[in-house]
């Protein structure tokens, strides 16, 4: 690894629906040319590669946040499809849907 | 009574620090989730200061520049009443003024959207009044 790079886990969240599963991660000053999504068997990895550089000749008076690069990696839910899973990233928001295996789905069983 | 539990540590650091330390104020209400973190950028002749705002977009955010200052706010999102269809406005989540080191030229001031990430660019205003002369001979 390039010992300039560093990375920051990014604010994430995954949340249960019926059919699916959504995994939320924050990801500002990233744009979708430099984020890069694996999958490894469950697991989803993700990194980042924004290259920012302040304004030429401007000096820092603030600083609250980091212009920084991120990385992740998560395990998929047991019930979850690896070929379902769909990305988008919007705003800097990076969010990963995956939908869940039919056969896992809850279901009414008729009794005979 | 308050139980160790529901101390706030910030308000105990306000009392170490006599609350006057700016920095500390910023974290605390960061923390409440009160308003974005800022950066700020200065050279001779601009301000530049981007806001962390993931998942905002134009339509989401309420800029106002005053004479010396710049004004961000979150937009809240209008009500309508079913029944009367009077539009309600709720006041913004957050509001955060930002003080400038000098006065901004408001025509050439520009403010853009970056994967989530508020750019304002504000230049240096001439100053009122000053203007240069030519010397005749």
């Amino acid at each position: 690894m390039n010992a300039e790079e560093k990375f920051t886990v990014p604010a994430a969240t995954m949340t249960e629906k019926p059919d699916e599963y959504e995994l939320r991660a924050e990801l500002p000053g990233v744009g979708k040319e430099d984020a890069e999504l694996h999958m490894d068997g469950k697991t989803l990895t993700l990194k980042t590669h924004a290259k920012y550089q302040n304004p030429a000749g401007f000096r820092v008076v603030a600083s609250e946040f980091e212009r920084c690069n991120y990385a992740m990696s998560v395990d998929l839910p047991e019930m979850a499809d690896p070929a379902t899973l769909s990305a988008k990233l919007e705003s800097g928001v990076l969010t990963v849907t995956v939908k869940k295996r039919p056969e896992t789905k809850a279901r009414k069983i008729d009794i005979l | 009574m308050n139980t160790l539990m529901n101390i706030d540590p910030w308000s105990l650091l306000d009392d170490l620090l006599g609350t006057s330390s700016r920095a500390f104020r910023v974290v605390k209400a960061r923390a409440a989730g009160r308003f974005p973190p800022v950066n700020v950028l200065l050279d001779d002749n601009a301000v530049v200061i981007d806001l962390e705002l993931p998942g905002k977009t134009a339509k989401d955010i309420d800029l106002t520049l005053e004479a010396q200052a710049v004004v961000v706010a979150d937009r809240p999102a209008e009500t309508t009443d079913t029944e009367t269809g009077k539009t309600t406005t709720a006041r913004p989540a957050w509001s955060r003024r930002l003080e400038l080191p000098f006065r901004v030229d408001a025509e050439k001031a520009n403010a853009k959207f970056t994967n989530g990430i508020l750019r304002i660019e504000l230049p240096k205003a001439d100053a009122p009044g000053a203007r240069r002369i030519a010397i005749e001979g």
